[in-house]
């Protein structure tokens, strides 16, 4: 089904040529299933529909690093909606579980016991709670020891799993359980989203990509780029989240297109630290049509209109594209 | 000296709901308004691995007198069952410890006489169709003030306490004026809709609760690879059937499908599957209803109906 135009990657640094066969459609698809439906996640998870077209992509070969986080509960005894194996960590330390599988499967193969054409993609999946904070440090240091595995983001800008509190994700003027808009604060959390893309990419990682369940074809494109790469592939989700973002579940997609349309959330990947925008909007659309939406976005609209916060969020995001000179 | 324990007007009262629901809200109506009206009271959720759509419980005491009592409640006078899936669902078991001449009330549009019959239930049954004054009265299936209301006209407390609970619960957790002025409506619509009947317990003493011995249950140190639970299956989450999760359910309209697989590439689980003539179709045993397909089809061949379960 896949394989129109072949391009052919220029490469990084000592970086084998290769043609990558990219899908130009959604009827391109894989339509192979490797993660089954009936999992706990919520109705209308935008991180499940993510996640589903990043399985895809990467096929069944695949060993899947879980820290805690909502997508622990994918898999609750005697249930798993996966066709590989998985594995359960603690918060913090997913990437260093997946050192300890890629180092046994290295050993394995070396010694015979594993056809290396049995060998295993090792891929850590966290939500933004362990992706921003708590696994940070861990991350670091697995990219700089180039350990050669997938990193998956599932970024839902808040720990939602326990309840929506604030996570290092959560944007500027987002309601969530610890930032409750009130007399004293009525925007809501006060601090910016951390910028993770330009955290991970400041260590020259082979492959960094954002993507959105929104557009499956850039994202399977994008684990089809990855692949080539040796060393760390780290991809970070934007999931809409019907209950911690006060969405209708039929919203999710509509949420994640309108964070690219805004310009909200930047469809880029970077190859050696070098960034390269996938899908740039050719008109913006104002940010307040994502916000309005959202009910962790009300209290700036109502009751009174937050004009101040509002202008700030908008310049925020012309200011990143004015940057990057994509602001048409 | 003689103690009479169920002297004390003591209801305690279990509410069953799907995440997201409303029924700690629920819960917390009614106690809010139990209070209101001079009672003690007690509400809390049963906290576990909730998400959105699965099953959850909530539970209430209200007394004349200080309640001694903590912890979940096993046999509740009152049961509230805010989706009716719950009653097939054999983890939950909604109406489990309900004591004889207890009350169930179910959130469904067959009457008690039929749901009775249906669930096997021996305490007494009423019924309300809860999700439809929901969709008609505030337009969303969120339940919270509705089954507070109904509870709070079971137990017997006062429409005005009711209505301060909505206001005071509500704008804790809503900004929306309007909103909250439709959810103090639902609420005493859903109270003045039902005729509550007359509770009937059979008394026991605390003697008979004390004699059964308790058991401490040890569970030995064992190695992680005997004591974690290790899943040696692959892909078995649809034997879970999470199309129970519905309140609406996708339709299709093939006079109009185009087969442009916009459906199958935007379904969050991979409900939608595709025929041999290369037109998608639902997989109702596991489709948790977000409508997600509805709203992304270009050319509108996906509809929704009120899901009715029998």
């Amino acid at each position: 089904m896949a394989g129109n135009g072949a391009i052919k990657e220029d490469g990084g640094k000592g970086v084998k040529e290769m043609v990558i066969e990219r899908i130009k459609s959604i009827k391109g698809i894989p339509p192979e299933e490797n993660m089954l439906p009936g999992t706990p996640a919520c109705a209308g998870c935008g991180g499940l529909l993510a996640l589903r077209h990043c399985m895809k992509a990467l096929g069944r070969k695949t060993v899947i690093v879980n820290a805690a986080g909502c997508f622990t509960l994918l898999a609750i005894y005697p249930y798993t909606p996966f066709k590989n194996s998985w594995l359960y960590t603690a918060m913090a330390s997913a990437p260093a579980g997946a050192q300890g599988i890629r180092d046994a499967l290295d050993i394995l193969i070396k010694k015979g016991r594993l056809d290396p054409d049995e060998d295993l993609k090792v891929v850590v999946l966290t939500g933004d709670g362990a992706a921003y904070d708590m696994g940070l440090s861990s991350t670091s240091g697995a990219i700089n020891r180039n350990l050669d595995f997938y990193y998956i983001c599932y970024d839902n800008e808040a720990y939602g799993n326990t309840g929506v509190q604030w996570s290092g994700a959560t944007p500027f003027a987002s309601k969530t359980g610890t930032t409750p808009p009130g007399r004293i604060s009525p925007i809501g959390s006060e601090l910016a989203k951390k910028d993770l893309f330009a955290i991970w990419n400041s260590h020259k990682p082979p492959y960094l990509a954002t993507i959105s369940p929104a557009h499956p074809v850039d994202l399977i494109n994008k684990f089809k780029k990855a692949e080539q790469y040796k060393g760390p592939k780290l991809f970070i989700a934007l999931s809409p989240c019907p209950p911690g973002w006060g969405i209708d579940s039929s919203y999710t997609v509509k949420l994640a297109k309108l964070a690219v349309d805004t310009g909200v959330w930047a469809l880029k990947e970077a190859v050696f630290g070098v960034v390269t925008h996938t899908v740039v909007p050719k008109r913006f659309k104002p940010v307040e049509e994502y916000l309005q939406v959202q009910g962790r976005f009300a209290h700036l609209f109502k009751p009174v209109r937050q004009e101040a916060a509002l202008n700030k969020i908008q310049e925020g995001v012309n200011e990143y594209w004015n940057r990057h000179k994509l602001l048409l | 000296m003689q103690r009479e324990v169920y002297r004390l007007k003591m209801y305690k009262l279990r509410f069953h709901g799907r995440g997201g629901q409303g029924a700690r809200v629920a819960s917390k109506v009614l106690g809010t308004a139990a209070f209101l009206d001079g009672y003690y009271a007690q509400d809390f959720p049963l906290y576990g691995a909730e998400r959105r759509g699965a099953p959850v419980a909530a539970s209430a005491r209200i007394s004349e007198e200080p309640i001694m009592e903590r912890g979940v409640i096993a046999e509740p006078d009152i049961v509230i069952v805010m989706d009716e899936t719950l009653l097939q669902d054999p983890l939950t078991k909604p109406v489990l410890g309900i004591k004889q001449g207890g009350i169930v009330l179910i959130n469904t549009a067959h009457s008690p006489e039929e749901a009775k019959v249906e669930y096997k239930i021996t305490a007494q049954v009423l019924t309300l169709d809860i999700t439809k004054i929901g969709l008609d009265m505030l337009g969303m299936p969120i339940l919270s003030t509705l089954a507070g209301g109904v509870a709070a006209r079971i137990v017997g407390l006062s429409e005005d306490s009711l209505t301060d609970a909505v206001k005071k619960v509500l704008s804790e957790i809503i900004t929306d004026k309007r909103l909250l002025d439709k959810n103090v409506a639902a609420a005493l619509y859903c109270f003045n809709a039902i005729t509550p009947a007359k509770i009937e317990l059979e008394l026991k003493t605390t003697d008979a609760i004390k004699k059964k011995s308790s058991k401490v249950i040890s569970v030995p140190f064992e190695p992680a690879t005997v004591s974690s639970p290790a899943i040696n299956a692959t892909g078995n989450t649809p034997l879970r059937m999470t199309g129970n999760w519905r309140v609406f359910r996708p339709v299709w309209n093939y006079d109009s499908c185009t087969r442009c697989m916009i459906c199958v590439a935007r379904c969050p689980d991979g409900c939608i599957l595709v025929n041999e003539d290369g037109f998608p179709y639902t997989d109702y045993d596991n489709c948790k209803g977000c409508l997600i397909c509805v709203e992304e089809c270009p050319t509108n061949s996906l509809g929704k109906v009120r899901e009715v379960h029998v």
